[in-house]
């Protein structure tokens, strides 16, 4: 709570810098302005008062006098909070602050320190920076700060009313927030475009694909998936989701994938169904992270015609799957080719020794 | 008026020094602005809504740095100029507030901010200052 405390934070000044830089700026024009005012009076031979003020700063001392500057004013706060607890108050008030600046002054003293039941509304404390104030001039801060801190202001999603959309469904309160619109544009690009962005859209999808699901009487896991088959995406609002007639999916042509027999353990994680297991695994090994998601939320579905959808899904994954599995199709005919080979010279053999 | 009497501390006849001061600091616009004081009063733990006793801290700092500031200055005048000519005298009128002069300065208010020396500055690096002629 003394001076020497600004030795110790001088230590931290990185730390304290690098998240008030811009506290740190201020002060450092404001201390800077106070020192432009300073000014001391010479009496030169000739009579003639010479006001003597500095005319620049090395930048370090500027900064040591602003650290210096930021702990006092810390120390202040401190101690007045010190005094404001020790007395049993939460908030302190003007004799605590007056406290804390006699405690800080003590080092150098001020006018009544020796006497112990002082008043602290006429301490000298006061009483000197009265007359501070009364003779320095008054140098208004350079720059109008916006209100600090800077607080952003969250746009909140517009109601229902808000938007003026008139709700036939009952159960929902017109004063909840609208829902998202539906980005039936973006259908067709997710299709050549990486799955994992379209993670990053499923955040404006959700509800509408949610409700969709739940229209029709089977479970629909991939709320991504259900803008490439369905066609309607924004009928939300309209109508009662859970009596519309349930959505078709229609059959596409998906070219068979060779699938390599898999292991048994990681059926439980992925699917109960078989082509889908095949499906998988090789493509968590070589799908990007983004993909490996969104086929985990695959499992659990059991109806077959899902299956279809996933290899719909797949069918953007394949293309790179298919790559591994080219590579390990060439891996293994090099296999069976060596086998063959090992083979044939094994068969030639006894006809060369024979 | 009578709050110094009902409070049985002292007996004013007058109001306090201090009372009269925080009545006329509203009219005084410190140079460091209120929202910055504020902002370093509530990070030591200190929070008040009343604007006078934050104007009273940030005009109690400006006194401070002023202190300061004038002793620094005090320090820089009184030391003799290097090089007397006509042609640079003018350079004596300049007067910069160099970490030295700060140093000395915010020594008296038990601020220690000397740097330490570089090791090849002069053979007497390193001795205690006190015993060390300058």
């Amino acid at each position: 709570m003394t001076y020497g405390d600004g030795e110790g934070g001088s230590q931290r000044r990185g730390s304290q810098r690098g998240s008030n830089d811009f506290a740190y700026a201020l002060a450092r024009m404001a201390v800077a302005q106070i020192c432009e005012g300073v000014e001391i009076s010479t009496l030169q031979d000739s009579h003639s008062r010479e006001g003597a003020r500095f005319s620049s700063f090395q930048e370090s001392a500027l900064e040591r006098l602003t650290d210096v500057v930021i702990q006092y004013i810390q120390s202040v706060g401190k101690t007045t909070q010190f005094y404001a607890n020790m007395a049993g108050r939460g908030e302190g008030n003007a004799l605590d602050v007056v406290q804390a600046l006699e405690d800080l002054g003590a080092g150098l003293g001020f006018n009544g320190a020796h006497d112990v039941e002082r008043c602290l509304g006429d301490s000298g404390v006061v009483k000197d920076i009265v007359r501070y104030t009364g003779e320095a001039e008054e140098v208004p801060f350079v720059y109008s700060l916006p209100r600090f801190p800077f607080k952003k202001g969250k746009r909140r999603a517009p109601s229902f009313s808000g938007i003026g959309g008139e709700m036939a469904d009952e159960h929902i309160p017109v004063w909840l927030p609208a829902f998202p619109e539906t980005k039936s544009k973006e259908v067709e690009e997710t299709n050549t475009e990486k799955v994992g962005e379209v993670k990053s859209k499923e955040n404006g999808l959700s509800l509408p694909s949610m409700q969709q699901s739940l229209d029709v009487d089977r479970l629909k896991v991939q709320k991504s998936m259900e803008q490439e088959d369905v066609q309607e995406p924004g009928e939300e609002p309209e109508g009662n989701p859970f009596l519309a007639a349930p959505v078709w999916v229609r059959e596409k042509d998906v070219p068979r994938v060779f699938c390599p027999s898999e292991p048994k353990n990681e059926e439980d994680s992925i699917g109960h169904v078989p082509e889908k297991q095949k499906n998988i695994p090789p493509l968590e090994a070589h799908a990007p992270p983004g993909m490996i998601n969104d086929e985990s939320r695959l499992g659990g579905t059991e109806d077959g015609q899902k299956t279809q959808r996933a290899l719909l899904r797949f069918k953007i994954g394949t293309r790179k799957a298919s790559m591994c599995w080219t590579i390990k199709q060439s891996l293994e005919d090099k296999e069976t080719r060596g086998r063959r080979r090992w083979n044939a010279k094994r068969n030639s053999k006894p006809l060369t020794q024979m | 008026m009578n709050h110094g009497q009902q409070s049985g501390e002292a007996k004013h006849e007058d109001d306090p020094a201090l009372t009269e001061f925080l009545g006329s600091l509203m009219d005084y616009t410190p140079t460091i602005p209120d929202d910055l004081v504020e902002h370093y009063l509530a990070k030591s733990g200190f929070q008040c809504p009343d604007v006078r006793l934050i104007r009273l801290v940030s005009v109690a700092t400006q006194k401070f740095v002023a202190d300061v500031a004038s002793d620094a200055l005090q320090h820089c005048k009184a030391r003799p100029a290097p090089v007397v000519k006509e042609k640079k005298q003018q350079k004596d009128k300049r007067l910069i507030l160099t970490m030295e002069d700060l140093s000395k300065a915010l020594r008296e208010y038990g601020v220690n901010v000397k740097h330490p020396e570089y090791f090849a500055d002069s053979p007497s690096t390193g001795i205690d200052p006190a015993t060390r002629e300058e």
